[in-house]
């Protein structure tokens, strides 16, 4: 059996007296789409940041591609390979909307600021480069007349989106997307699920997403990781999770 | 949202096509720039004299000033605006190109190409180390750090003066590009001009640029900007190299241009001055540092000249613009600066849209 491209063994994440994340193991496998889900405050966020490198973990281990990237800092597990996008939306205001997802091609160039500045060929050709990536990538999203606007003034699904096409746009192989479809319409999460699953087939990426949903969740996945109270509580597929008395306990609050 | 109607203010100029009424207008503008130093030097326009008041009591020594100035304000607001940090110590990088040029130019006897780079250098190095305690601290605390920073470099300068100088300062003598001596105001105009339009054009390239967006990017939202890969302390002392660079360069200018330099021609309200042209012009805004140094450096002067032509004004006129002038223009500067942080954080570009979009609505009921 091959490695899986992220897993995360015993992982412990504490803040103070706070548990937060309570001995984890978890896998995604290259080219599936993972979830983690749960209720309000079950860890789902911490996990994404220990694995992100935003968070430093109390122990245990994360491996990511072959490599063990626990406590790295997190613009190293960027260039490892993990791209991701934020629960509370984190875009650049001051950036155009081409220009946010225009960013998410910072580690594909290599040109420096006096290269930048004289524009040099290489800074030329990058650019050049990333630029009609970016065209695709807002096509593909269905939004290239909104190219020119400011984040601001799109709505927040839609800001969600180019959050995604900023992920998208990042050389990467495994895709951390936190609650990718919150405050979406049941039409705009359909649209969502169908554009994650062709990100999938036409550009080969993996996915490990937060997501609150549970129907789009179970329709979505390949696997799910359910997490409670920082532990984790099942594994598996989504239909064995969907009838696994202790999820249904952990979601309708009944006996444990 | 509290943005007026879209139909009031187009929220986005079109993208500008090279049409030929753009060409004209560029092509006056290089011809005014062109003309602007024998204007101002011989006073006349084609012969016909002019008076200093039709001047508006400008000369070429104030234009280039505000060039120099320029520089000054556009490695700042780089800093400050784009990649997010404030420095109260950018004035005492024009001291660290100053010391360069002394020792460079004055001691050494080396030529004014080869000040200006060894002024890069050591600028840049010594932003790198001033930008260090962005590392660890943020905020205030940051801004503080550079105010000690601006201490400690004025104190070397001081040491330096006095154990190689005197109380006079230090002399710079016999600025020359190759064969051309900057021994004119209108020589040094058109240098002081390119440089500022390279400048200009090398910043302006930079933001559009990888790392220049990424910079960008930092400012906005430092989390996100780290998760796109970006080593965001390695871009800070990036940052800081560039516009310390730029301000050193600046300042061995400003010392061979005023031929002398002492450790007091660099003091703390020499530093806030940069702080005030960017505000006035509008944080972050490229175009924003060349309108703030320019109001910055001629407002005082065109003052001046209203001073001159009060004659039998009234009393208050008389009082501000003629008794008190000094105070006057510091009073107004302040104000301006207290207004437009509270109520045009873009600088007065910013303030003149609103006001005219407050008129439009105004209007409109």
């Amino acid at each position: 059996m091959t490695e899986p491209l992220l897993s995360v063994d015993s992982l412990d994440m504490r803040f103070g007296g706070i548990v937060a994340l309570d001995h984890i193991s978890l896998t995604a496998e290259k080219g599936a789409i993972t979830a983690l889900i749960g209720p309000n405050g079950a860890g789902k966020t911490t996990m994404f940041n220990c694995i992100t490198g935003m968070y430093r973990p109390t122990s245990g281990s994360i491996r990511f591609a072959g490599r063990e990237v626990a406590g790295r800092p997190a613009f190293e597990i960027a260039r490892a390979g993990v791209a991701r996008t934020f629960q509370n939306l984190a875009l650049f205001p001051g950036l155009t909307v081409f220009e946010n997802i225009l960013c998410g091609a910072y580690l594909k160039g290599s040109s420096g600021l006096l290269q930048g500045a004289l524009r040099s060929r290489r800074s030329r050709r990058e650019e050049h480069e990333a630029e009609a990536e970016a065209w695709d990538i807002l096509g593909f999203l269905g939004m290239e007349d909104l190219a020119a606007s400011k984040p601001a003034e799109l709505p927040y699904g839609q800001q969600k989106q180019v959050e995604f096409g900023r992920a998208l746009m990042q050389k990467s192989q495994l895709v951390l997307l936190d609650e990718p479809m919150a405050g979406m319409s049941a039409g705009e999460k359909k649209a969502m699920s169908d554009l994650i699953l062709r990100v999938r087939s036409d550009m080969g990426k993996s996915f490990l997403i937060v997501e609150h949903d549970i129907p789009v969740v179970m329709e979505l996945s390949d696997k799910i990781v359910v997490l409670n109270f920082g532990r984790k509580i099942a594994d598996g597929e989504p239909e064995a999770v969907r009838n696994d008395p202790k999820v249904i306990a952990a979601y309708i609050g009944g006996e444990d | 949202m509290t943005e007026a109607p879209i139909t009031a203010v187009p929220r986005r100029p079109m993208a500008k096509a090279w049409t030929a009424s753009r060409a004209i207008l560029a092509a006056l503008g290089i011809a005014a720039l062109i003309y602007l130093p024998f204007l101002l030097t011989e006073r006349a326009v084609f012969g016909v004299p002019l008076s200093n008041g039709m001047l508006l009591n400008l000369g070429i020594t104030q234009i280039n000033l505000m060039l120099i100035f320029m520089l000054g304000a556009l490695s700042l607001n780089f800093l400050t605006g784009c990649a997010g940090l404030i420095s109260i110590g950018h004035g005492a990088f024009y001291a660290v190109g100053a010391m360069t040029g002394a020792v460079v130019g004055t001691q050494w006897g080396l030529p004014l190409p080869v000040v200006l780079v060894a002024a890069a250098l050591v600028g840049a190095l010594a932003g790198v180390i001033a930008g260090l305690p962005s590392l660890r601290v943020r905020g205030l605390y940051f801004v503080l750090s550079t105010l000690a920073a601006h201490h400690i470099i004025i104190f070397i300068f001081q040491e330096y003066q006095f154990e190689f100088f005197d109380v006079a300062g230090v002399p710079y003598t016999n600025p020359a590009l190759g064969p051309m001596a900057l021994d004119t105001p209108i020589r040094w105009y058109f240098f002081l001009l390119v440089l500022v339009i390279a400048v200009y054009w090398g910043l302006s390239n930079i933001l559009k640029s990888r790392e220049g967006r990424a910079m960008r990017a930092m400012h906005d939202h430092e989390l996100a900007a780290t998760a796109m890969g970006a080593d965001v302390r390695i871009l800070r002392l990036k940052a800081f190299a560039l516009s310390s660079a730029i301000a050193a360069v600046a300042g061995a200018l400003y010392a061979y241009y005023l031929t002398n330099a002492t450790s007091e021609s660099f003091g703390i309200s020499f530093a806030i001055q940069f702080i005030a042209m960017i505000i006035i012009g509008g944080l972050g805004s490229l175009p924003g540092s060349l309108f703030g140094a320019a109001i910055w450096l001629l407002l005082p002067s065109l003052i001046s000249g209203l001073a001159a032509n009060v004659g039998d004004a009234p009393a208050l006129v008389r009082v501000l613009l003629v008794d008190n002038r000094a105070q006057f223009v510091q009073a107004l500067f302040g104000s301006l600066v207290i207004v437009l942080l509270i109520f045009a954080p873009g600088g007065l570009p910013d303030l003149s849209r609103k006001l005219g979009r407050l008129f439009a609505r105004e209007r409109g009921q």
